[in-house]
């Protein structure tokens, strides 16, 4: 039982990384970003190419990946995501799944579409209340906790970050002071695409890298977002981690049930508080 | 009374529309530099359509703002702020999650003017505001609020504020302090402003429009408005 709730929070700490710039740029742009699941693959995809480079270095391969996709997601928001401020939200999500599609069809065509195994990048266990726990595990449990303590000190000392949270309640009031809230906005959406890249590449060594690993963990992302509220980067965080551990006790017992008792969280969810996507 | 010979702003046969409904039509006013001139109609007027155009939120359809002799009917809201165009939004529209002293800190920043200087400049107008530099917005009554917008709109030395109904939805005694401040303001700055009070408009305004359905009706010098019934009779 601890090792499953250990192991979902693992998976916890993943879907936070992922679905936290999906709650950003929901909550910033009021944009439902399908391409996000695409920064997700693709970044595990650029670890894997990276770790032939460098000699199995996971450290500087997946720091390289993630950096890889900062001039990606600038290209994606200057010229797709900026037009679509303000228009249906209809067009974003075919706008962005657009590019999901078209990132897919990339990666199969220069990678191929066989799932691709990394090693644990650590290899060591650690004893904790008595069951063997991957290192590796451990490591992104605390990364996703230092991201969450890090992204709450950036939004609430910097004065980018309260520029965007000034940007999320009135954006209008924001330009009335002379700024750009699209610059802003901007930041915010590498800023997430960079840590769902983070997610793919921290990921791929307990999975599998496959073309269609990103849409999987889209759609947990979506749910986690709106069970924690939409564009509350708290609830995002403790869904995240609440559903990791559902998942992990849920999968103990049923394998397939797993992520399907998070879809049906989100039902209830959204049963109990319509408001949260008619708002 | 000053003499306000040069106009600092004057807009030029304007016509504004959301869509394909047109709000304003052929309006035309001006301000001169340091002129308090207020601007008083019934609600949906068009008086907000008209603050948002001259601060850029909206585009004109025809016609033109002039500012300082330049006209700035393409403007960004960036763009306006630049110039020296500061606009006040109606309903006391603070960041309310960030303390007073982060809402004045973001200006300050948009204005590339130091912190320590904003605060100065906030603390002249209202000097009270030092007692509720660290709680968030939110807390503060709506005459508060006012005024750390009021103040906000002061820093980086703006040349032209647009007020948009500052007194609304406040107590007598609060509409009270917001006359002080504005009374403060009057000679040293220029102002628009929106307002319902006509006893707060006739003690302060040098000049006075008023509107109705999007067009400019009346304009009052401020000889005439030493008899507030007047006013009251064009509404
Ligand atoms: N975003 C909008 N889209 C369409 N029509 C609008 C919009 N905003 C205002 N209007 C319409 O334009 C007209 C003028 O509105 P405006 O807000 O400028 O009036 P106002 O004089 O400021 O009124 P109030 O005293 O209520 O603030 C009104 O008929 C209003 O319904
Ligand atoms: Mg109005």
């Amino acid at each position: 039982m601890i090792q499953n709730i250990l192991y979902g929070l693992t998976i916890g700490g993943i879907l936070y990384i992922t679905a936290i710039g999906l709650s950003l740029t929901f909550g910033t742009m009021r944009i439902v970003n399908f391409a996000h699941g695409f920064m997700y693959t693709i970044g595990a995809y650029l670890l894997a190419a990276i770790l032939l480079l460098t000699g199995n270095n996971f450290l500087l391969s997946g720091l390289s990946a993630v950096l890889l996709v900062v001039p990606l997601a600038f290209i994606i928001e200057r010229y797709v995501i900026r037009r679509l401020y303000g228009v249906s939200v209809d067009y974003a999500i075919i706008a962005t799944y657009a590019i999901t599609l078209i990132g897919v069809d990339l990666v199969k065509w220069i990678w191929g579409t066989t799932p691709i195994s990394l090693q644990d990048p650590i290899g060591k266990f650690m004893n904790i209340f008595t069951v063997d726990i991957p290192v590796y595990r451990i490591v992104i449990i605390v990364t996703a906790i230092a991201i969450f303590v890090g992204l709450g000190l950036f939004f609430k000392k910097s004065m980018v970050g309260k520029i965007v949270v000034a940007g999320l309640e009135d954006r209008e009031a924001v330009s009335s002071l002379g700024l750009n809230v699209n610059k802003y906005f901007a930041y915010i959406f590498i800023l997430g695409s960079v840590l769902a890249a983070l997610g793919g590449v921290l990921y791929a060594p307990i999975t599998s890298v496959h073309p269609y690993m990103g849409s999987a963990f889209l759609q947990l992302g979506f749910a986690v977002v709106i069970i924690g509220g939409l564009g509350n980067l708290n609830g995002t965080f403790f869904a995240a981690l609440a559903m990791g551990i559902v998942m992990g006790i849920t999968g103990r017992y049923w394998g397939p049930a797993a992520d399907a008792i998070v879809f049906m969280i989100m039902a209830i969810i959204l049963i109990v508080r319509p408001e949260e996507i008619e708002g | 009374m000053k003499k306000m010979n040069q106009a600092l702003l004057s807009v030029e046969k304007l016509d504004v529309a959301y869509g394909s409904a047109k709000v304003l039509h052929n309006i035309s006013i001006s301000i001169g530099t340091g002129e308090m001139v207020f601007l008083v109609g019934r609600n949906g007027a068009g008086k907000t359509t008209l603050l948002k155009t001259i601060s850029g939120f909206l585009k004109p359809r025809d016609g033109s703002i002039l500012f300082n002799g330049k006209n700035i009917n393409a403007l960004s809201i960036e763009q306006a702020y630049s110039e020296g165009i500061r606009y006040v939004f109606q309903d006391k529209r603070v960041f309310s999650e960030l303390t007073v002293k982060e809402n004045i800190a973001i200006a300050a920043y948009g204005a590339k003017e130091k912190l320590s200087d904003a605060l100065d400049k906030m603390f002249l107008i209202y000097p009270k505001l030092k007692d509720f530099i660290n709680i968030r917005a939110k807390g503060l009554s709506g005459g508060q609020k006012q005024l750390l917008l009021i103040g906000r709109a002061l820093i980086g030395n703006p040349s032209l504020i647009l007020i948009d109904e500052p007194t609304e939805g406040l107590a007598a005694g609060t509409i009270e302090d917001i006359f002080k401040v504005l009374a403060m303001l009057q000679g040293k700055i220029s102002l628009l402003i929106v307002e319902q009070n006509l006893s707060v408009v006739c003690r302060l305004a040098h000049r006075v429009y008023t509107m109705e359905e999007g067009k400019i009706t009346h304009e009052f010098t401020q000889d005439q408005l030493k008899d507030q019934s007047q006013l009251e009779a064009c509404l």
